[in-house]
């Protein structure tokens, strides 16, 4: 993804591109918290960071791993310029955001009472505040299985895949949705390819 | 015999006499007891009907939330919360340094009921930094009661919001019965004392005007009676009046007065009861209005139309002031009170009922439509909450009303004034959360949002490109023809379409084609893959009009309203999930039951991979092509992706497009369907950019999936560039292991000249951005 500027120098226009801000992990300090408690509902949370200290400062860039809604951060370095044909970005993890995570838990118990329109309405409040963010379609699909509507657990599924790009660990659970959505129409064969898809995108 | 003659005369006309009274007697006993039955039936069972109230969205508030201290602030004024130095009730706010304390009103959302609450929102320069509640513990989230945004009325127009005797500040009764009815607690209906004295004033001016009457009177009057002012009427009002205060308690009469009474006029809406009025003139609920709105509200009760605070506000600011004496004079408030309401001005909002948009409200009741019975609506007293983002919509607005104006001044025809329609989606979720009809955004009119249909125009071009590239034979960089295009036509006719600039521009790469908007290399692209499959794209994304399977579709003929044009770029913006729109959330019952709801619903339509690409391909729309002025007004680092649209002879200029966070589609021209002389680029992109500048948007930032690969063409021929090598590089994405000609003397290394220069330019960028 490439950000354009015009600088002139020397009354000479020149055109300088420079590449989006690389993906980093992200379960880090404040977040910690966050993926043990969602590790559990989608084992999606990858291994923790080895330390807080030490762990990169989640950027608020264009595709950054980052899903804790942050003010545009203009003052912080920009990454290196980079050269090279752009390299596949390292894996990465998705995570709640407080206010997420709120909502989800919520969500977690208006389902666990049977009321999945209430737990639907609860994660829709949480994807008006971090649309991007894949966990929060997978517990949508969730609630649409509940829902007996695997059609929409399907569509959600792949709605998450689309986002999940480089999270081995959170490409998995959506597939695992998507199969189990699949196979409650039925559809086994290709559950059982998504079965596959699943268990390649966990990593070992 | 003349004697027994004038006796027997005298005993028929006594008799008769006595037999008309008894006669009338009976016949006005039996009307009273008739009358008896319609108070009490109809009193007894009273329940308003209620209209169907429509509230906004509500802010949700987190820290992370890309707002100010100012946005903060004005969002609270727009909910009508009172800046004071120390918190009281409910509605107020104050700061303390980066600290915001909001004493929140009881809100009912969609989904819960809040108590009031004591909130603190702790801000900081960009955004907000955190929440706390009234123990100092921190909250993930809080929000904002929703903004109530209108009510879907009856024909006749009756529109109110209930009260209950909890709900109205006790000075309100107190100043109606000092100005209205002072012996409202003994009387027993009516007060023969104030109905002579106003019938002595009436028959010695010869017509019959008002007062005297009790506020039971004029209870039974605007409750049971029409308007019309006879003698007859009168009398039934009297009657009416002592039944009712015979059944009744006095503070069942008050309660039902104040909900009952007509108080204002807006178009085809009747104000009535002083819970609607208070929203009305001050936005904000009965309970929290100071001394001097409860006595404004009072004064106008003698004459909504005459007494308008904001059409005649002299008349009404010294109406309120003759209210406030009147309650010092009976002693209901002191006279240092008084005194300093009376100082107050009248403090009306602008706006009615705080804000009112007419063409959001048209689509909400169009979507209620298909699922209600008109009845339902309008009386059952239905809560409707939708999608409205009022900040949204005001900047929608003003863009429009300025940009327009700014265009009219260059105008090609001096007696017509241009048109203009927006359309704000969010991406993800296809909510809908802005629509603006027309330039008089207060008209209740032809909506041109929903109902314009006008031609597409270059809007459908990124729908042809996209079924290119899901062919798999095509990518951005390939190579298309813009050639001179001859098509025999079904009818005989031969179609020689031509390019906007009438040059023709060789072999240039897809991405340049949609860039620039190049009609005739379009057209080979289109030719090429099928009419017919172009048209089930279409489909695909939720066009639900047939499209005609002509050439010059091609070119955008089919003619779409604004709302369609945002339902099919939302699909675009959200990775080619088609998500359909909604304006509604959920529509709760009087009784608080949710009774629908608008899922969220996204149906992949469309190969991620194709969308990925063609969206990079718009991005460059923005960069190179026909929308690169939005990035003179746009922060530089702001990704954003678009298409501009003029149909024939310019008669529609369009631009759609989106960012990260929100889908804009901008139509401008001349309701007559007039050329107006300007293309998309001119017209709709001025106001597509000032809306886009003034929402908080986030970059278009979709992650590129994994069998795509990003890589460097020159612009002009589409060849294999090194970033650095070329000045008129552009990124695309392609499948991996694509293999692109390299452009002949690019070397693989980039010279260390040119990286110098990258790097003095992400200095420069950074600095401007500081």
């Amino acid at each position: 993804m490439s950000i354009k500027i015009d600088a002139v120098i020397a009354g000479q226009p020149i055109r300088v591109t420079r590449t989006r801000a690389e993906a980093e992990p992200l379960c880090v300090a404040a977040r910690v918290s966050a993926c043990l408690a969602i590790a559990a509902t989608l084992a999606a949370c990858g291994p923790i960071p080895p330390s807080p200290a030490s762990a990169p400062r989640p950027t608020t860039g264009p595709g950054s791993a980052q899903t804790q809604p942050e003010p545009p951060d203009t003052q912080r370095p920009l990454p290196p310029v980079e050269r090279e044909q752009p390299s596949r970005p390292p894996p990465k993890t998705f995570a709640l955001g407080p206010a997420s995570l709120a909502l989800v838990s919520q969500a977690h118990k208006q389902a666990q009472g049977g009321d999945y329109g209430e737990a639907a309405t609860t994660i829709e409040r949480a994807l008006r505040i971090e649309p991007n963010n894949p966990l929060l379609w997978i517990e949508m699909g969730d609630v649409r299985m509940g829902e007996h509507n695997p059609a929409q657990a399907d569509a959600m599924g792949r709605k998450a895949l689309s986002l999940a790009t480089g999270d081995p660990q959170t490409q998995a659970a959506a597939w695992h949705l998507v199969s189990n959505a699949l196979r409650a129409q039925g559809r086994n064969q290709e559950a059982a390819e998504a079965d596959k898809k699943a268990l390649g995108s966990t990593p070992r | 015999m003349y004697l027994s003659k004038k006796g027997r005369f005298r005993k028929i006309f006594w008799r008769s006499a006595l037999g008309i009274v008894l006669v009338g007697l009976i016949a006005l006993g039996a009307y009273a007891w008739y009358l008896d039955g319609i108070v009490t039936r109809q009193f007894e069972g009273r329940r308003w009907t209620l209209p169907a109230h429509v509230y906004a969205a509500p802010l949700e508030l987190y820290a992370g939330l890309p707002l100010t201290e100012f946005d903060i602030k004005h969002e609270l004024a727009r909910l009508q919360y009172r800046q004071v130095d120390k918190l009281e009730r409910p509605g107020t706010y104050r700061e303390q340094g980066a600290r915001i304390d909001v004493a929140l009103r009881p809100a009912t959302f969609a989904d819960e009921s809040r108590p009031a609450s004591i909130l603190t929102i702790q801000t900081g320069p960009k955004a907000v930094a955190g929440l706390r509640d009234s123990a100092g513990k921190e909250v993930p989230l809080a929000r904002f009661e929703p903004l109530m945004i209108g009510s879907i009325f009856p024909i006749h127009g009756e529109d109110r919001i209930v009260v209950t005797p909890n709900d109205v500040p006790p000075m309100l009764p107190a100043a109606l019965k000092a100005v209205e009815d002072r012996k409202f607690d003994t009387h027993h209906g009516i007060d023969p004392e104030a109905m002579f004295r106003a019938l002595w004033v009436d028959l010695r001016s010869g017509q019959i005007e008002q007062g005297g009457s009790t506020l039971t009177q004029q209870l039974v009057k605007s409750y049971f009676l029409d308007s019309r002012q006879t003698m007859s009427r009168k009398l039934r009002e009297a009657i009416m009046a002592l039944e009712l205060e015979a059944h009744f308690s006095k503070s069942d009469l008050m309660n039902a007065y104040i909900n009952e009474i007509f108080l204002g006029q807006d178009g085809d809406r009747a104000v009535h009861g002083f819970g609607l009025a208070s929203q009305f003139y001050f936005g904000k609920p009965l309970s929290e209005l100071d001394l001097s709105e409860v006595a404004t509200l009072v004064a106008i009760v003698r004459g909504p139309s005459y007494y308008d605070p904001r059409r005649h506000a002299q008349r009404a600011l010294a109406r309120r002031d003759l209210v406030l004496k009147l309650m010092a004079e009976r002693g209901v408030v002191s006279q240092r009170d008084a005194k300093a309401a009376q100082a107050r001005p009248l403090g009306v909002s602008a706006r009615a009922s705080g804000s009112y948009f007419p063409g959001y409200l048209d689509f909400v009741r169009r979507v209620l439509r298909r699922d209600y019975h008109e009845e339902d609506l309008t009386r059952a007293g239905l809560r409707i909450y939708t999608n409205l983002e009022p900040r949204a919509q005001e900047q929608a607005e003003l863009s429009l009303d300025r940009e327009l104006a700014r265009l009219d001044k260059n105008k090609k025809y001096p007696d017509a004034a241009l048109e203009g329609a927006v359309v704000i989606t969010t991406p993800q979720s296809g909510d809908v959360i802005a629509i603006v009809g027309g330039r008089n955004v207060a008209y209740d009119g032809f909506n041109r949002a929903l109902d314009a249909r006008r031609q597409f125009g270059s809007l459908v071009k990124p729908f042809i490109y996209l079924t290119a590239l899901e062919t798999g034979r095509y990518t951005a960089a390939t190579i298309v023809q813009d050639q001179p295009v001859q098509i025999k036509l079904q009818d005989g006719t031969v179609w020689k379409p031509e390019n906007f600039t009438k040059q023709t521009y060789g072999p240039v790469p897809l991405v340049r084609a949609l860039a620039e908007s190049l009609n005739l290399a379009t057209i080979g692209v289109g030719m090429d893959i099928g009419i017919p499959k172009v048209a089930q794209t279409l489909q695909r994304f939720g066009l639900e009009r047939p499209v005609p399977q002509v050439p010059s579709m091609l070119l955008g003929t089919l003619e779409v309203a604004p709302i369609e044009a945002a339902q099919l770029y939302n699909g675009l913006a959200n990775g080619g999930f088609r998500s359909p729109l909604r304006a509604v959330r959920a529509v709760i019952s009087e009784d608080g039951k949710k009774i629908k709801a608008f899922p969220l619903e996204v149906t992949p339509v469309a190969a991620p991979e194709a969308v990925y690409a063609l969206d990079r391909m718009m991005e460059q729309v923005m960069e190179h092509g026909t929308g690169r002025s939005a990035h003179l007004v746009l922060p530089n680092n702001l990704v954003v992706a678009g298409k501009s649209g003029t149909s024939s002879d310019l008669r529609d200029s369009w631009f759609a497009g989106f960012s990260g966070s929100h889908v804009v589609v901008v139509w401008v021209g001349y309701d007559d369907d007039l050329p107006t002389g300007l293309t998309g680029s001119a017209g709709a992109l001025p106001v597509w950019t000032r809306i886009m500048a003034g929402l908080e948007e986030t970059s278009w930032d979709a992650p590129m999936p994994e069998s795509l690969a990003e890589a460097w063409i020159d612009y002009p021929t589409g060849q294999k560039v090194e970033k650095g090598c070329s000045e008129d590089a552009v990124p695309i994405a392609v499948p991996v292991g694509t293999e692109l000609p390299v452009k002949p003397g690019c070397t693989q290394q980039p010279n260390s000249l040119q990286s110098i220069v990258e790097r003095a330019g992400e200095w420069l960028r950074d600095m401007m951005h500081r």
